[in-house]
């Protein structure tokens, strides 16, 4: 059922145009109509079939809708169905067409038959056309008081869509008033159940203008109304139980001894065949008891056994759904669950996600009592065939090792780790070793007998790599060989491609050469050489710094490079215990399965763009329907951000400025000469340069330096644009999207991103206002991590030229596709080249 | 609230889609969809709750068909995909299975489901029993009574009592002509053994499965003679709880046909009934494998369909495997499957052989998991025992059957 307007446009190639089959239907419909010979039910079944079989594949017969409205009078009951089918699918789009159905729908609710008056309200609720509503108000009515109960919770549902029509019109036929009168007093549980979620959703709705429909949706929540539901819930169909103990999750009750009575009525909740239902009693059972420390705890133990079976019950995606909610509370109060970490325990076949999470959950019962075995089962992994997976567990007993006392034994598994040599094994446990001797110096020895051995050859990872060299530099007077090791690292310098591998290496070779000068010196000399010429700012710095401090005095050198360190306690969390507690409130919902807080991805401040979004996904397809994309605002906050982006620029060109200042005078070339003279022609390039921006500190900064870096001129200067574009253009998102459906795209590419810029791009607008400094505007854009996706465009100045873009960018994989089509083809590849110059410079600010 | 109901075929055609509420959902959202599950090239791998542009997804696949329900707001996740996977059971069990092509065939059925299933995005009744008195199976019966009585219609043309009667998962007194029910006791057991040969975690899911065809409205009560062996239970709704909480009886009125009666959880067993052990010494570039099964204690009864199956490792070359019983099979995907049947009475079976690994490596370093596959039937490993089940409220003395089956379900020997 694609919107009919979307195949009258661009009918995909895969499927017929349908064009000749549907004058064809018409043709056969018309005779069809009157008829009402035996048979013919069965020969205009055929044809219906027909009929909804086109519109589900996407065939527009929209154009058949009168035939369809005659041929509707009949008493099939299936005919009937289909033709509702049709009428709600195409009435949207064809409102005086509409017209014509209401009198055989309105008809139709008055039949004898329950079932058809029933299909025919909701059909006729379902048509969502404005100007039909003073047809609904009537039929409505009476179904709310109908006998016959199927026909009410028809009805209950349908006045929460004639809402969303018309709210004036549902609240002056009084329908709220009904709906809460039938909830309270209908037979029929099910009617109950849609009265309870249409009231809930008018009059929240409702609540913000009127104090009435705030006070009523008060009065849900009182003792006599939750009281009246948690009495008949086991009269409610499964999903009903869940939309009533969403409600009692809500329930402030006064006493403790209230408490007790809704837990006992619910408890039997818990051996629920369904899932959800399961869920929202732990809910209300966890809500309830949040000021009760001890009962709290009890709660924790009696929902355990319902959660374990949960997740070894039912498919892979309903386990994985509990297995979230388990982590959360396993997160929470992880003592409770350290006799369940069996239940943990990762299987061959579970998915990969469902893995990570059960790793998590390992890590976080590990206590005195079971580290062993689980640090056992996790050494397992690591020969997994799933690489992501051997990585995460050997991750895992590195985060054990550090939240124990006794790491005795946890030491030797990683050490046995080194032993496996794979290059993912080695290159995690690398890291791990390092963070580890950071927290326990005491285990030096152990570990640097089996480091020493590893060849720097074999590792490849930046982090690896980089861990390796600090432990070289740190325990150099332990390792024999550390000075030489190193010299052969410094001689590579050129295919170092990682700026934190680089930086370590000029940190470990000082320190080296600090505790064994005469071994080292050689070394040290390539390596600030090597580092002083280098085009990566930081490391550049650091030489300079290096070499500085060096001529300045060789024991202020030492108390730098090398001070007393104290073992660090503890690494700080990622996530911060407000979040979790804000995602424990929200017990049951999407939040716990994104592990993020609600308001983080439905409030408007932090999922950005979002807005935008719904207009994106029919821009991509090319849809007319979008008649608002850029909302007025949005123009006036660009001209702000215009402003304000050039404001930024001053300010850095000034720290620039600063920088050579600070840099220029202190040289003097003696004693190194080679480095000596590159760093003059490089500070002579520096200072004609055209200001760009530093990249940012968020490296890996050996923390013992402990320095920002300043703001500094940076790598090669970029090819002055060859294109000029327009710095205010204009366009409407009207003529943006015609013209993207007319222009053929003369150039698509795919991009990589630089880590600074995917680690900027968490703000998004961060990234349009950057984008809009170099004259190229967005204006529509959407996503979320890790996908983002933004329309720009620009235009040459002096010239009514435009260039439009789709920039599709992937923050995990740091790739970016990018389209661009342009009105002058020739200069799309110039244009291309200043985009992508704009793009690359992101992040470095 | 779900929004919008799509099912995809295997190729991610959009073969169905049913807007629930005012907001339409548009169908660009499957092609998005479509391309995530093409990027993870297995659609399993992708999460079932996906955060897309625009919408939150969930998504189940079943036999090749993705189910995918978009909202925008705020739900219990487990809602919503709790819901989707009942669409696929009811749709499975009204289709007899689920393929493309029956969908296709059927999709008037399928709409003519889901609009009684769901209203407004929000789920009504998955009850089987309750949707099958409103739209009738399109099975080979009910198109012979179509010709013979000219009522072409496959709706049945009373509306379903039971939604207002108090047993909701009941229709309205159903006859038949032989009372009977089955008992059945559906076992699977969950183990892991370690690189050391330990039974680290051994435990058994299982399930009490009837099949009751009862006229009237029949009452029972099912005792076992060893409830207190179960850790967890989960019962079907028309369980009384209370006499469940005092004496551990089940007493319900049981839907009509098959239905899952309750489900349990034994943990902490001893012991698995055979044993295969494998073990690999790599040298020089090759590496000696060979996996030994067995009995471990006897359940009385015969173990059936025994298989073992593992993936090579991709670092693998090729590989030369014989048993001394039952058949090998290497697949294309480097799965490696051994199917021996029965376990003879006279030997123990073997596998083994040598595997060759990529030049240049010398040792393995990644381990192949072994799961290991059985059927017992006449047998709840779990040592489960039905006592009594007595049947009140029956005119006439009905049949009664009771069957128990254990199969390994997640059974995994690492080496």
């Amino acid at each position: 059922m694609a919107p009919p307007a979307q195949s009258q446009r661009s009918p995909s190639p895969s499927q017929p145009s349908g064009k000749g089959e549907v004058s064809d239907l018409k043709l056969q419909l018309r005779q069809h109509a009157g008829s009402r010979a035996p048979g013919a039910d069965d020969a205009k079944r055929e044809l219906f079939k027909k009929v909804i079989s086109y519109m589900t594949i996407g065939i527009d017969v929209s154009s058949l809708f009168g035939e369809m409205v005659m041929c509707s009078v009949t008493s099939d009951i299936v005919l009937k169905k289909m033709c509702y089918l049709y009428v709600g699918n195409y009435a949207k789009g064809n409102p005086d067409l509409a017209l014509l159905t209401i009198n055989f729908l309105q008809k139709d609710c008055k039949d004898e038959d329950p079932m058809i008056r029933g299909l025919a309200l909701r059909s006729l609720c379902s048509l969502r056309v404005a100007n039909l509503v003073e047809y609904l108000v009537g039929p409505l009515g009476s179904g709310l008081k109908d006998s016959n109960s199927y026909v009410r919770t028809v009805a209950a549902s349908a006045v929460l869509k004639l809402y969303h029509i018309s709210a004036s019109t549902c609240v002056d036929a009084d329908f709220p008033a009904m709906l809460k009168h039938l909830m309270l007093n209908d037979p029929d549980t099910q009617v109950v159940a849609n009265c309870l979620s249409s009231l809930q959703e008018i009059w929240s709705s409702e609540a913000s203008t009127s104090e009435e429909a705030s006070r009523e949706r008060e009065a849900l929540l009182s003792k006599p109304v939750i009281y009246y539901f948690l009495n008949r819930i086991k009269e409610f169909s499964e999903w009903a139980q869940c939309l009533v103990l969403e409600l009692v999750a809500n329930y402030v009750p006064s006493d403790n001894s209230e408490i007790f009575d809704i837990m006992n009525l619910l408890e039997d909740r818990l051996q629920h065949a369904n899932g959800a239902v399961v869920l929202a009693t732990i809910k209300v059972f966890l809500q309830l008891t949040l000021s009760m420390a001890d009962v709290h705890q009890q709660v924790y133990e009696r929902i355990k056994a319902p959660l374990l079976t949960l997740v070894s019950s039912g498919s892979q995606e309903q386990s994985y759904a509990v297995l979230s909610h388990l982590h959360l509370l396993v997160m929470r109060a992880p003592i409770l669950f350290s006799s369940d970490y069996k239940h943990f325990y990762c299987q061959y076949n579970e998915p990969s996600y469902v893995k990570k999470l059960k790793l998590e959950m390992l890590t976080a019962v590990a206590n005195e009592s079971n580290t062993y075995e689980i640090v056992t089962e996790l050494c397992e992994y690591a020969a997994n065939v799933d690489i992501p997976i051997a990585r995460e567990s050997i991750r895992a007993v590195g985060k054990i090792a550090l939240q124990q006392y006794d790491v005795n034994a946890i030491v030797d598994r990683l050490l046995q780790f080194l032993e496996m040599e794979k290059d993912y094994v080695t290159a995690e446990t690398l890291v791990l070793v390092k963070d580890l001797l950071r927290k326990y110096p005491q285990w030096s020895h152990d570990c640097i007998a089996v480091v020493g051995n590893i060849s720097s050859k074999n590792v490849q990872e930046p982090k690896a790599k980089a861990a390796l060299i600090w432990m070289l530099g740190e325990y150099s007077q332990d390792m024999h060989d550390a000075p030489y090791v190193l010299e052969s690292v410094v001689d590579n310098w050129d295919d170092e491609h990682s700026a934190e591998v680089r930086l370590h290496l000029l940190t470990a070779v000082l320190k080296c050469f600090l505790k064994r000068p005469p071994e080292t010196q050689k070394a040290l000399g390539a390596a600030l050489a090597a580092g002083l010429a280098d085009f990566h700012q930081d490391v550049h710095d650091r030489a300079l710094f290096y070499y500085r401090l060096l001529q300045y005095n060789v024991s202020v050198a030492e108390r730098v490079v090398n001070p007393p360190k104290q073992a660090v306690s503890v690494f700080a969390d990622t996530q911060s215990s407000e979040v979790k507690d804000r995602i424990f409130d929200e017990f049951n919902s999407l939040s716990v399965v994104y592990q993020k807080p609600s308001y983080m991805f439905t409030d408007k401040e932090h999922r950005g763009p979002f807005e935008f979004s719904d207009e994106l996904g029919s821009l991509s397809i090319g849809a007319d329907s979008a008649d608002n994309v850029v909302p007025a605002q949005r123009v006036e906050a660009n001209d702000k951000d215009l402003l304000l982006s050039t404001s930024e620029k001053e300010e850095s060109r000034g720290a620039t400025n600063n920088g050579s200042a600070y840099n220029a005078p202190m040289y003097d070339g003696t004693s190194m000469p080679t480095g000596a003279s590159q760093l003059q022609s490089e500070l002579a390039i520096s200072n004609t340069m055209v200001p760009s921006h530093s990249p940012s500190s968020s490296l890996a900064v050996d923390d013992l330096l402990g320095l920002g870096v300043p703001l500094a001129p940076a790598s090669p200067p970029p090819p002055p644009p060859p294109l000029k574009l327009n710095e205010k253009a204009v366009l409407d998102p009207g003529t943006f999207q015609q013209k993207w459906r007319q222009l053929p795209i003369s150039l698509s590419q795919d991009y990589s991103m630089s880590p600074q810029g995917v680690a900027a791009l968490t703000r998004p607008q961060a990234f349009l206002r950057h984008m809009q400094g170099h004259s190229i505007h967005c204006i529509a854009s959407g996503g979320q991590a890790p996908n983002f996706k933004f329309f720009f465009f620009a235009q040459k100045a002096e010239e009514p030229s435009t260039f439009l873009v789709e920039c599709i960018i992937n923050t995990s994989s740091a790739k970016g596709q990018i389209k661009i089509k342009a009105d002058d083809q020739s200069m799309s590849q110039a244009f291309s080249t200043s985009f992508q110059s704009a793009l690359s410079k992101f992040g470095t600010t | 609230m779900l929004q919008c109901i799509f099912l995809l075929s295997d190729s991610g055609e959009v073969m169905l889609e049913k807007q629930l509420t005012g907001h339409r959902v548009d169908r660009s959202i499957c092609d998005w969809f479509w391309e995530q599950t093409v990027s993870q090239a297995d659609s399993t791998k992708l999460p079932p709750v996906i955060a897309s542009p625009t919408h939150y997804i969930f998504q189940i696949t079943r036999e090749g068909i993705t189910f995918l329900a978009c909202t925008q707001v705020e739900m219990p996740p487990l809602m919503g995909i709790e819901f989707l996977c009942r669409v696929a059971d009811v749709l499975s069990d009204y289709l007899g299975g689920l393929n493309e092509d029956v969908i296709k065939d059927n999709f008037v059925i399928v709409y003519e489901l889901l609009d009684e299933m769901i209203d407004n995005g929000f789920p009504l009744t998955t009850e089987p029993n309750i949707l099958r008195e409103m739209i009738a199976p399109p099975n080979i019966v009910s198109k012979v009574l179509g010709v013979v009585t000219g009522n072409s219609s496959n709706v049945s043309n009373t509306l379903p009592g039971a939604t207002a009667s108090c047993v909701p998962w009941r229709s309205t007194e159903p006859k038949h002509a032989n009372n009977e029910v089955y008992v059945d006791l559906l076992e699977e057991m969950d183990a892991v053994i370690n690189r050391d040969g330990i039974l680290v975690k051994c435990e058994i899911y299982g399930e009490v499965e009837v099949n009751s065809h009862l006229s009237g409205l029949p009452d029972l009560t099912l005792s076992f003679a060893n409830p207190s062996i179960l850790n967890d239970v989960r019962f079907h709704p028309c369980v009384r709880f209370r006499p469940w909480e005092s004496n551990n009886i089940l007493s319900f009125v049981p839907p009509d046909g098959q239905f899952k009666l309750m489900s349990y959880r034994v943990k902490k067993l001893k012991s698995t009934p055979i044993y295969v052990k494998p073990q690999l010494t790599s040298d020089a570039g090759t590496c000696r494998l060979s996996v030994l099964v067995g009995i471990r204690s006897d359940p009385g009864k015969t173990i059936d369909s025994v298989t073992v199956q593992f993936q090579l490792p991709p670092c693998i070359l090729s590989a030369n495997l014989s048993s001394n019983h039952g058949t090998v099979s290497i697949l294309a995907n480097k799965t490696c499957s051994w199917s021996i049947g029965r376990i003879p009475k006279d030997k123990a079976p073997s596998l083994s052989g040598t595997l060759t690994l990529e030049t240049g490596m010398e040792r393995l370093h990644v381990f192949p998991t072994f799961q290991v596959g059985f059927r017992i039937m006449g047998v709840a490993l779990s040592g489960l025992q039905i006592d009594t089940l007595d049947i009140k409220n029956l005119p006439s003395r009905p049949y009664k059957g009771f069957r128990a089956l254990t199969q390994a379900g997640q059974y995994e020997v690492r080496s």
